[in-house]
């Protein structure tokens, strides 16, 4: 049984990307279209790892991983964080809310496997 | 397509989406909107597009979007107050930004010297100097590391390091795991791990959520920092670490493990805490144990293998079962447009073919109230209901088009210096694709002259008492099965006699013609009379509104003007909703059946013998209210029959070309008006001259559709050869 990686991004083009990157390496890929929307679909599907964007309508990226962190069923997923900010801040505001790791778009399919692989088994 | 190729089409759709939102946003915000998800919709659409461009190394598109996104970021924090001339900047550069979509799209990729100009701008806004120029700015990066001090000065030959790594609770609590950190530092060489398990409390102290283990990892190889590092980049700040090179003599004497890294990964993933206690079973030793790269990827799925919920289109299932999500997003699937045809195809076989089965039952002399006839008409019902929701899935909100105006609007208000506000209704109204996609043009022509020629200067509105402010409305409606589009101004409304005047320079009229202001106003549809000396840059073009209405008359619409003196003047467009059924006129012609389009139609008549007036040949007039117009007999212009029908014993129907030639079709009699479903004629068969297209009626017969153009310039062509 593959590993399911749910992806959380508004932007569609992204979504298709993450789809073809991560399902040519043998994933499983569930997604979801902003972090309202995240928190339906993982707890319909239980995914072992999270990518998601951070600019997002309705609940951004920040919200979302909190909201992941603060519930003791989730709360182990490892999320990476999928966004074209490389500043600092971002990222620091992203692990104070809890993710695993982070991948600056735009991203090399490779690199963006290894990185899912390095946070989950 | 290739699905990287697929993925740019969409990366180009979604732009397109991005930009239309991003206009409508900073329009919002021009009028006075200040809620924040207005701004950060805006700044997103512009981050959006940006992250994209950078997927396919769109380079022009990313630095600008780069410029942009930074004073839009400005304008998000407060810092940029959204004044109305930095909002009129923004709008600029939301025109180039699509500028530079289409050019990418079109793969033209260059320098756009507006692009530069309008850069600048957006940097001087943003706080002067630019201090994240786009040369600096990292975009390739996969990951964003720290820079490392990489040492030059470590010995040549196989040396290693030993690393110290104690986690911290909040190194599990963002979900990451020793265990996989000393899985991937083992790839980096042969690695001998020492566990240290002194800090770990009596059983009843275990704080589940505390970390409590460290561990020194002895790597031995051919390796630099940099890579270990690597390895504990997401736990940078979660763990105390420490890195040191170990002399060669110190690397060789470490070969011997304490451990071996197999047993030590099952023990840790016994002892990690928080982060275990949901996942164990996930973890499967096998893979763990071996450090070899090759070994750790996961099996290569199979569709077979896979759940039914992991099936290509997972995101519909996801979609699907969180319902109330459903609504709010508007759930959409994408279509071929081929396959939406092919669907409204069928059903027209179908409608056609439901129709001649109710005619053979009437046939058949089968009672009203039998079954049968009873199981028809609700047949009937669904059929036609069929056919709404098939075309309905062809029918898109005109919002589409009405979008690409704003724009304009801004370039004809500069070049003209009117200042211009534009205001659109009813952008949700829907209609056939296709007639969006050939209202564009007549639209953008429309408004160019609404506000060439519609609107007064700001001198002439002020001394009319008017703002300055000119404005143009652009509104969409349905009304009785059609779609009515109205673009109006208010300005100085038609000029009538400047407008007689020039259709009786030009000919079109007789200098003592007795018009009414209707009929003055309607000149201006006229071929030709859009004059050499008032083509500006701006409605000129060498088109006039002649073009516009022929476009309006070939999509089967109708287009008039209604014009009140000092106060403006609106253009009236009605247009069906789709070009797969037409509404028309079934006439009978030397036992044939043919069907002339109602929109060509003005008006029928029976002809009086008086009326007639012979040219010679087989050529003829009907005098209709003092004028004479050609009376064509169709049953001769399409080869029924070699003698023409007295005037008397038929009907004839005043037509209107798309040119506005008129004409009277002669023919034997009037069967009725009905909607029929359009078959090509050049798609099954070959073009004919005079024919149009076909349909199939409900007797199983097929019927011709007229092509009044053809056949009234075809006819005028002979009368100028007869007369």
């Amino acid at each position: 049984m593959s590993m399911t990686v749910l992806t959380v991004d508004d932007s569609r083009t992204m979504r298709e990307m993450l789809r073809l990157a991560l399902s040519d390496a043998g994933f499983r890929v569930v997604q979801a279209e902003d972090g309202l929307h995240g928190l339906e679909v993982l707890a319909a599907e239980r995914p072992q790892v999270i990518v998601t964007d951070i600019n997002m309508p309705r609940m951004d990226g920040f919200g979302f991983i909190e909201e992941v962190r603060g519930d003791p069923s989730h709360r182990a997923i490892p999320i990476l964080v999928l966004t074209t900010e490389s500043d600092a801040e971002k990222k620091n505001r992203a692990r104070m809310a809890g993710a695993t790791g982070w991948i600056v778009k735009p991203f090399n399919p490779d690199k963006l496997v290894d990185a899912i692989r390095r946070v989950a088994a | 397509m290739d699905p990287l190729a697929a993925i740019r089409e969409t990366f180009f759709q979604e732009c397109d989406e991005q930009l239309a939102e991003l206009e409508s946003g900073l329009l919002a915000m021009e009028g006075g909107d200040q809620d924040p998800e207005t701004i950060n919709a805006v700044f997103r659409a512009v981050h959006s597009i940006k992250g994209g461009a950078g997927a396919f190394s769109l380079e022009a598109l990313i630095r600008f979007a780069h410029v942009f996104e930074t004073a839009l970021d400005e304008m998000r924090s407060g810092r940029l107050e959204a004044t109305s001339d930095v909002l009129k900047t923004m709008l600029r550069a939301s025109d180039v930004l699509a500028d530079l979509v289409s050019a990418a799209h079109a793969g033209e990729e260059g320098d756009d010297p507006r692009a530069a100009t309008l850069a600048d701008e957006l940097k001087a806004m943003s706080g002067g100097e630019d201090d994240t120029s786009e040369s600096e700015e990292d975009w390739g990066d996969d990951f964003d590391f720290q820079p490392q001090a990489v040492s030059f000065e470590a010995p040549a030959g196989p040396t290693g390091f030993v690393v110290r790594f104690k986690p911290r609770a909040d190194l599990y609590a963002k979900a990451n795991e020793s265990a996989l950190l000393l899985r991937e530092l083992a790839r980096l060489g042969e690695a001998s791990v020492e566990l240290d398990a002194h800090d770990v409390p009596p059983i009843n102290e275990i704080d589940p959520e505390a970390a409590y283990l460290s561990w020194t990892v002895t790597l031995t190889g051919d390796m630099d920092e940099t890579a270990i590092r690597e390895v504990f980049e997401f736990v940078d700040g979660d763990c105390e670490l420490s890195i040191e090179p170990i002399a060669a003599d110190e690397a060789e004497a470490g070969g011997e493990p304490e451990f071996d890294i197999g047993s030590l990964l099952a023990k840790v993933q016994g002892d990690a805490p928080a982060a275990t206690e949901e996942a164990p079973a996930e973890i499967e030793p096998a893979a763990a144990a071996e450090p070899e790269p090759e070994a750790a990827p996961e099996p290569a799925p199979t569709l077979a293998v896979v759940p039914k919920a992991a099936a290509p289109e997972a995101p519909a299932d996801a979609l699907a079962s969180t319902g109330p999500r459903k609504t709010e997003a508007g759930a959409t699937i994408r279509v071929d447009l081929e396959r939406v045809d092919r669907l409204i195809d069928l059903v027209g076989e179908l409608v056609i073919n439901q129709a001649v089965l109710s005619q053979r039952v009437m046939e058949a002399g089968l009672a009203r109230a039998s079954a049968v006839a009873m199981g028809l008409d609700e047949l009937e019902q669904l059929t036609r209901e069929i056919q709404d929701s098939v075309m309905a899935i062809r029918a898109q909100p005109v919002k589409s088009v009405f979008q690409r105006m704003p724009r304009l609007v801004r370039e004809v208000a500069a070049m003209t210096g009117k200042p211009v506000r534009l205001v659109t209704e009813g952008e949700g109204t829907e209609v056939d694709k296709t007639v969006i996609e050939r209202l564009a043009d007549p639209l953008t022509h429309m408004i160019r002259n609404a506000i060439d020629h519609g609107l007064e200067s700001p001198e002439k509105r002020a001394a009319a008492g008017k703002p300055a402010e000119g404005v143009v409305k652009l509104a969409a409606f349905h009304r009785s099965g059609r779609i009515v589009i109205e673009v109006s101004d208010d300005g100085g409304g038609i000029n009538r006699e400047r407008v007689k005047g020039i259709a009786v320079e030009k000919g079109l009229i007789a200098a003592d013609a007795a018009l009414s202001d209707e009929e003055i106003d309607n000149l201006i549809f006229m071929p030709g009379f859009s004059t050499a000396s008032e083509v500006s840059d701006i409605s000129g073009r060498g088109v006039g509104m002649d073009v516009v209405r022929r476009s309006i008359l070939a999509l089967g619409g109708r287009i008039n003007i209604v014009s009140k003196p000092g106060k403006g003047s609106t253009f009236t467009m009605s247009l069906p909703l789709t070009l797969a059924v037409l509404d028309g006129m079934v006439v009978s012609v030397a036992n044939q059946t043919l069907v002339a389009p109602i929109t060509a139609i003005v008006e029928t008549l029976q002809p009086k013998a008086s009326d007639v007036h012979s040219l010679g040949g087989h050529s003829r007039v009907i005098s209709i209210r003092g004028g004479f117009v050609p009376l064509i007999d169709i049953g001769m212009a399409l080869g029924y029959r070699r003698d023409p029908l007295p005037a008397t014993q038929g009907v004839a129907l005043l037509i209107e070309g798309e040119g506005g030639a008129r004409a009277a079709l002669l023919v034997d009699a009037i069967q009725g008006q009905r909607q029929v479903v359009i078959k090509s004629l050049e798609a099954n068969y070959r073009q004919v001259p005079g024919v149009a297209a076909a349909t199939i009626l409900g007797d199983g017969r097929v019927a011709l559709i007229l092509d009044i153009d053809t056949i009234v310039s075809v006819s005028r062509g002979e009368m100028r050869k007869a007369g």
